[in-house]
């Protein structure tokens, strides 16, 4: 567990104690507007991923934003007990929960709380249907397709009608449609890191093609005379061509809110609102400064996080618990032990599981300390 | 705070829920064994690093067993604050505490317990100094030299010599000794792990020698790690080794077999969607994939593709099978890195759970 200094709110960000994971909330709002007003024009709405972010105050400012499904997403059943605690009736687990014991809470979980979740395999179904008979529970279900990612999900098309129709006819589940979650290029270091550039048209054409995919299926099992209420797909990457595609209702996505480095080269009009303070700790020589962030508090494995603003300055090596700038330039180099510095993660999601408090701020001063109540909840 | 899935003791591995970070308690006991096995009636001692495992009631099972200072090594204050607060009375912080706030946080735990601390800088001194005067309490500092990892320290020999006097000078403060980090260097055979150890170590050694000619006492040589355990330990002068690794063990490490895996995560499929994949439910927040993914333990023809934050994506070669439902054992590259993510330790022994342990620092970044 995190042991930080629960500094008072009004605290100038910059004397916190370091590492800091440090959420400007006037750059989250803006985000968030911009992506919502996207969907207010559209007939699909949003269904916030609170897995990306795991803070339940993020996820009901989301929903407070509107143009939302009503609900949010999430990856475990550990996260929907967590979120439903704090107060969420209508959760998505975009996920396969396939163990005895996961069915068992997930049912428990769906008497309080509307639940829905992804499916891709007929014995699942079976389970599914057989627990939430018995504990006299409904549960909604996704089908999930697998649209290029090559993780979960059937093939688009005739398997996605095999298994829509077997959901439609077991006692206890409801058949709610479909869910896809598109493949985002140069997500991985090897292909991202370092690139500036990308080409939009290309980007936008292979959102498309995803997305094409997924209705078409819908189409298909509307032909067949199942009833597809919901087409939910994933990714912030893509939310503008999902929001004007026809036969998409719900867009899932997490990072919008607070981004980081990967996506923020996807999606310029949204900024990083999440960022880590550290502090310069050694000055060893002229040309290099330490820093007491290292890939404990980081989360690196997608990419290496970005140090930002410090002219001439360039954080080229971390290990487990330092992180070391490269100085040039002479304002760089007057840079002392206990100066601050920030830095962007790679990827959100993997930044966040490393720590339990997001510090709130505003205007540079500090709101408050927010809880990552999901964070652990791997199961 | 992730109050989480506790299981009792005697749960059968093949029904404890996943994903979950298992300890494997003979190759833990092992592991320990062999350090206080070498160790034992040396001059040199162990003091074990605490940021691998960040688990008071493992820092206390490392000192009974053997072969160690009687303390531990931490890697920032709130980790030592965990260390002092679970009963460890000697703690070494290896790194610079910098900010007012920290070494207030530090002087408290000196009050309460041996407390050490790096330092590279006479400005810092100074700071520590001020502060532990006021607070009425003795702080241990000792010099870091910088010895080719490119990171904190003092870059030669008149600059440690110069530092050391400086602390000596200061009050508040002891001057203890010296330490120095090396790139691990991923040497199999252990002739090129002796000649590198040597060789990477002599500066501590020049250091301490050169601070001695100036008149000043050096207790403490710290120095060495996992990969050094059975070099540094034998180097005269050397007095303590900062090994953590070696508990856990991760497969970076497969080179030095004189240490097992203790340290796996188990994972579910979730999904067999087509044939030659299946899904995990373990992903890149449960397991460290920085310098490699992990390995599968156990099942011939699966190995990990590919992974993402929530999910592990399995290659199966012909004749490989998994269904869902089935548990896979994974090896991680890198253990450290893969405890920070977790909130316990479930210790397995025999194909049950024999105890489990809240990792109590892990999150304890400042």
């Amino acid at each position: 567990m995190e042991r930080p200094v629960f500094q008072a709110p009004g605290t100038p960000i910059e004397e916190l104690d370091t590492p800091a994971l440090v959420v400007d909330l006037d750059v989250m709002d803006r985000n968030i507007a911009t992506v919502h007003a996207c969907f207010s024009r559209s007939n699909a709405k949003i269904r916030p991923h609170a897995g990306r972010h795991q803070c339940p105050q993020i996820a009901h400012r989301q929903l407070r934003a509107g143009a939302t499904a009503g609900g949010i997403g999430v990856t475990t059943v550990g996260e929907a007990e967590v979120f439903s605690e704090a107060g969420f009736g209508n959760i998505l687990v975009a996920n396969q929960v396939v163990t005895r014991a996961k069915i068992r809470r997930l049912c428990a979980l769906a008497g309080s709380t509307e639940i829905t979740v992804a499916v891709d395999d007929p014995l699942n179904v079976a389970s599914l249907s057989g627990a939430a008979t018995a504990s006299g529970t409904t549960l909604g279900v996704l089908v999930e397709l697998d649209v290029g990612l090559g993780r979960c999900g059937v093939a688009p098309g005739g398997a996605a009608l095999t298994l829509a129709r077997t959901v439609s006819s077991s006692p206890g589940l409801r058949f709610d449609g479909l869910l896809a979650i598109p493949p985002v290029a140069l997500s991985s270091p090897e292909s991202g890191a370092g690139t500036n550039t990308l080409d939009h048209s290309r980007l936008e054409g292979e959102a498309k093609s995803h997305l094409q995919q997924v209705v078409d299926s819908r189409e298909l099992l509307e032909k067949e005379g199942l009833d597809v209420a919901t087409v939910c797909v994933g990714g912030t990457h893509n939310y503008e061509t999902a929001a004007d595609f026809t036969g998409i209702t719900e867009l899932l996505a997490g990072s919008y809110p607070l981004m980081d480095h990967n996506l923020g080269r996807w999606r310029p009009e949204l900024k990083p609102a999440a960022r880590i303070l550290a502090s310069i700790i050694s000055r060893p020589n002229g040309e290099s400064a330490v820093l007491d962030a290292g890939h404990k508090a980081t989360g690196p494995d997608r990419g290496l996080a970005v140090l930002d603003g410090v002219a001439g300055a360039k954080a080229t090596r971390f290990s487990a618990e330092h992180g070391v700038l490269d100085l040039a330039g002479e304002v760089a180099q007057q840079l002392k032990p206990g100066d601050k510095a920030w830095l962007v993660p790679f990827d959100l999601g993997l930044c966040l599981n490393q720590y339990d408090y997001i510090r709130a701020a505003k205007g540079a001063k500090l709101e408050g300390f927010w809880a990552i109540a999901g964070r652990g909840q791997f199961g | 705070m992730n109050q989480g899935y506790r299981p009792i003791a005697g749960t059968p591995v093949e029904e404890l829920d996943t994903p979950c970070l298992i300890l494997d308690m003979d190759a833990l006991d092992h592991n320990m064994d062999v350090m206080a096995g070498y160790y034992a009636g040396r001059d040199s001692k162990l003091r074990p690093h605490s940021k691998n495992h960040k688990t008071p009631a493992l820092a206390h099972r490392q000192i009974r067993r053997g072969g160690t200072v009687g303390g531990v090594c931490a890697a920032k204050v709130s980790e030592a604050e965990v260390m002092v607060h679970g009963g460890i009375p000697s703690v070494f912080i290896t790194s610079e505490v910098v900010a007012p706030i920290k070494i207030d946080r530090l002087c408290s735990l000196a009050a309460q317990a041996e407390l050490l601390v790096a330092c590279d800088d006479a400005e810092n001194a100074r700071n520590l100094s001020q502060a532990a005067a006021a607070r009425g309490v003795d702080l241990g500092v000792v010099i870091e030299l910088e010895t080719g990892l490119r990171r904190c320290g003092v870059q030669d020999i008149s600059q440690g010599v110069a530092l050391a006097q400086t602390v000596q000078s200061l009050p508040g403060l002891t001057f203890r000794g010296i330490m120095s980090h090396q790139v691990i260097p991923a040497l199999p055979e252990r002739e090129d792990r002796v000649t590198e150890g040597y060789r990477v170590i002599q500066g501590v050694i020049d250091l301490k020698d050169a601070i001695m000619d100036a008149g000043i006492p050096v207790e403490i040589v710290s120095t060495g790690e996992t990969w050094s355990y059975d070099v540094a330990g034998e180097i005269p002068g050397v007095t303590e080794i900062q090994g953590g690794s070696y508990l856990v063990m991760e497969t970076g490490y497969s080179y030095m077999p004189d240490f097992q895996y203790s340290g796996k995560v188990l994972t579910t499929i979730i999904s067999a969607p087509r044939p030659g994949v299946a899904v995990g439910d373990a992903g890149q927040k449960t397991i460290s994939t920085l310098r490699a993914l992990p390995e599968v333990e156990g099942r011939p023809g699966v190995s990990v593709a590919s992974m993402d934050p929530d999910h592990v994506i399995f290659h199966l070669e012909d004749g490989a099978r998994l269904s869902t439902g089935d548990q896979v054992t994974l090896i991680p590259s890198q253990q450290d890195a893969t405890v920070s993510r977790w909130d316990r330790f479930i210790g397995v022994r025999n194909g049950k759970v024999e105890a489990v342990w809240d990792i109590q620092a892990r999150g304890c970044h400042n």
